[in-house]
């Protein structure tokens, strides 16, 4: 059976353990096994987008050796993450002396839904026909490439018809520690992402990236809108009967 | 004296987070700026990446060898009849156009737009020695009558609605009456305007390309006042940065593709004005006297730098603050210096003092648009990344006042906190036991501790859900190791 490693990031730690669970049972689905290194952390976007490249080169160094078997892929599921593992990490060590290791692991990592596309995952959906509609992570849309790939798991269920937001790719304000060092202009942008959502007459939002949940839910939630926002790879699984 | 100080920043972004009036006009102004640039771009081009690809090539081919380029462009420009002149830093440009002022004894100076002019403060050195520099671009002339910064690179005065301009009009243009339709403000300007250009001495305007071989500029423009500055006056002068120069007339063209969809949404611009040099021995008309200023303030500085050269391709399209999510809620004026939005995040610092304007970089959620719509691919978000490095100590670049910068001790700190602990799996998995196990007594103090009050201000506390290792345990096919 084929193995790969399974990277649940730090949020999927932190606050989304349940997700992560969602996520390997998709794995398991495409009759993958999953190994879990214990002592993985985080891929250091925070230290990353402030600048801290050294603080930032510390972590990943310490995290990739952890993914040591060339024959395994590393799968992600967050977009997020996934373009900073591969797109990222190769520019931030060019031109030293790691280049070649962080390469070795670079070119493993993939996406979840890039991933089970390419196993060629078979989702029958055993829900009730509902509207959705999608926020798109930017890191996942513009560097990792991964959107379309989560948008066609999407539509392999049959009875979710996917209603597109106005502004589907703007940025929510969340952007790591942008959030809460410019926490008015962070608000400002996830209150317009917000009444975009709560206009497009669907019962549910799907998103792929555990940072934009946090902002978006948080501030929904605060702010008494009751529209759920579920992240896709709990959705699926809800959807599938797991 | 301009006030850079960290407190005037916060309190003009507050300020400006309250304007409903110019977050409501900014919004529809820049939703009308991207929808016309996405449909041209959709409907029109064949092959619009295929394109930046090359204006991309143009612009790095040009700045790798931009010494031998100032040197055909200055050579070919005084043999068609320019005075060249080069200015090190804004002060020398402002004296070099004062004296010419002087030297044909004016007092009024007609301005087509240019940015370079704003950089330099040239408004304000002239005034101080008497002589006025009259905008005649439509939204520097509403901005000149209230005395505000432009608000955006193309649009400077995009912040105001028609009402708001038709008030400032009626105000300051003597006998102008109360109008909002714009073909009658339009109808007001102009008349303003024509007097203005009745006798003037000197027109001033800026360069959108230098052609090297040529020895000649090209001008773009959709409204004619900047033809009308540059053509009806005896005096012209030409403020060119240094970057502006390419090689050829075809490598200005494919600039010049790009520029004007990516600028406003249209195929070209209204006036493409190219000019060779004053008035010839046969000619009838045009300025007898022209003078081109070479401006370096800082750009070959930049053009020596590792990563930051890159930023020297800009083309002043202003579509990356037109794509900007963070823009469209702070305003141009957020940004303090003569550059907002994205680019001005990287050139501002370089040109006005990373110890100056630096704290604007933390006005970017890093969402990687602009990136994406720049003509000549300048990766901007990676570079605006790039000088938060610099500011963490951590860059590899000579950015302007670099030296008088201080150490963000918080950040230091909860940085390398974040990287020990996060290169630590015995501290990292204490991190996660404690927060499973606190989260009631984390939730509690999230609207008093640093940091977590800022996200609760808005948003609820984020549920802790951890024991993922626990969880994965319980499942077949997985190994935890």
């Amino acid at each position: 059976m084929k193995k790969v490693y399974f990277f649940a990031t730090c949020l999927g730690n932190l606050t989304y353990a349940n997700t992560s669970v969602s996520a390997v049972k998709l794995l398991r689905k495409v009759g993958l096994e999953v190994v879990y290194k214990k002592n993985q952390s985080c891929c250091s976007q925070p230290s990353y987008n402030s600048g801290y490249f050294e603080e930032s080169k510390k972590v990943i160094l310490s995290n990739i050796k952890l993914f040591n078997d060339k024959d395994m892929d590393i799968v992600v599921p967050s977009g997020s993450c996934t373009g900073m593992m591969r797109e990222d990490y190769r520019e931030l060590f060019e031109d030293t002396p790691y280049m070649s290791e962080v390469e070795a692991f670079s070119s493993r990592v993939y996406e979840l839904s890039e991933y089970l596309l390419k196993e060629n995952i078979e989702l029958e959906d055993k829900g009730e026909p509902m509207k959705v509609t999608w926020h798109s992570n930017c890191h996942a849309l513009r560097v990792a490439k991964t959107i379309t790939a989560n948008k066609a798991l999407i539509s392999k269920l049959k009875n979710v018809e996917l209603i597109e937001l106005a502004h589907e790719q703007e940025c929510c304000g969340f952007g790591g520690t942008f959030a809460v060092k410019r926490p008015r202009v962070s608000e400002a942008m996830v209150a317009s992402k917000v009444a975009d959502i709560t206009s497009r007459g669907v019962s549910a939002l799907l998103i792929g990236d555990y940072g934009c949940e946090l902002n978006i839910s948080g501030y929904m939630k605060a702010h008494g809108f009751d529209l759920p926002v579920i992240h896709l790879y709990d959705f699926i699984n809800k959807r599938i009967g797991e | 004296m301009k006030d850079y100080s960290h407190e005037k920043y916060l309190q003009t972004l507050d300020e400006k987070l309250h304007d409903k009036q110019m977050r409501d006009n900014l919004h529809s102004a820049m939703s009308t700026l991207r929808a016309g640039r996405k449909k041209l771009v959709e409907n029109d081009y064949n092959d619009w990446e295929h394109l930046r690809t090359k204006a991309s090539q143009v612009k790095l081919n040009c700045l790798g060898k931009l010494d031998t380029l100032i040197e055909e462009f200055s050579a070919n420009c005084a043999n068609n009849g320019m005075k060249v002149h080069f200015a090190k830093d804004a002060n020398e440009a402002n004296e070099i156009i004062y004296q010419i002022a002087k030297d044909n004894e004016a007092d009024l100076i007609l301005k087509g737009k240019s940015m370079a002019s704003e950089e330099i403060g040239l408004n304000h050195f002239l005034k101080e020695k008497g002589i006025f520099a009259s905008e005649t671009d439509l939204g520097e002339i509403i901005i000149q009558f209230i005395d505000e910064p432009p608000v955006h690179i193309v649009v400077p005065a995009i912040h105001k609605n028609r009402k708001q301009v038709g008030e400032i009009f009626h105000k300051y243009i003597e006998g102008a009456p109360l109008e909002t339709e714009i073909p009658k403000l339009n109808a007001i300007a102009r008349k303003y305007l024509r007097k203005k250009f009745e006798g003037f001495k000197i027109g001033l305007s800026g360069v959108n390309f230098g052609i090297a071989k040529e020895g000649a500029i090209w001008l773009i423009e959709n409204e004619g006042n900047g033809r009308m500055s540059t053509t009806a006056s005896d005096v012209h002068i030409a403020i060119c940065g240094i970057e502006k120069i390419v090689e050829t007339f075809e490598d200005a063209a494919i600039l010049n593709t790009l520029l004007a969809p990516s600028a406003v949404g249209a195929k070209i611009t209204a006036y493409n004005n190219i000019i060779k040099g004053p008035r010839q021995e046969s000619e009838l008309d045009g300025p007898k006297e022209m003078h081109i200023i070479l401006l370096d303030n800082h750009r070959s500085t930049m053009l020596g730098t590792k990563d930051f050269y890159k930023a020297l391709s800009c083309i002043r399209c202003g579509t990356c603050l037109n794509h900007c999510p963070v823009y469209e809620k702070v305003g141009g004026h957020s940004y303090m210096a003569t550059y907002p939005g994205p680019i001005g995040e990287v050139i501002s610092p370089q040109i006005f003092g990373l110890d100056k304007v630096g704290y604007i970089d933390d006005l970017c959620s890093l969402c990687g648009r602009c990136s994406e719509v720049c003509p000549v691919k300048i990766p901007l978000a990676q570079l605006i990344r790039k000088m938060r490095a610099e500011q963490a100590f951590e860059g590899r670049n000579k950015i302007a006042g670099d030296e008088n910068i201080q150490r963000h001790k918080g950040m230091d700190m909860a940085m390398k906190g974040f990287a020990t602990v996060a290169s630590n799996p015995t501290l990292w998995h204490m991190m996660l036991w404690s927060a499973g196990t606190f989260k009631g007594l984390l939730a509690k103090f999230a609207t008093k501790a640093p940091v977590l009050r800022d996200w609760t201000s808005c948003r609820t506390f984020p549920e802790i859900n951890t024991g993922l290792e626990a969880k994965l345990e319980k499942m077949e096919g997985v190994t935890c190791e």
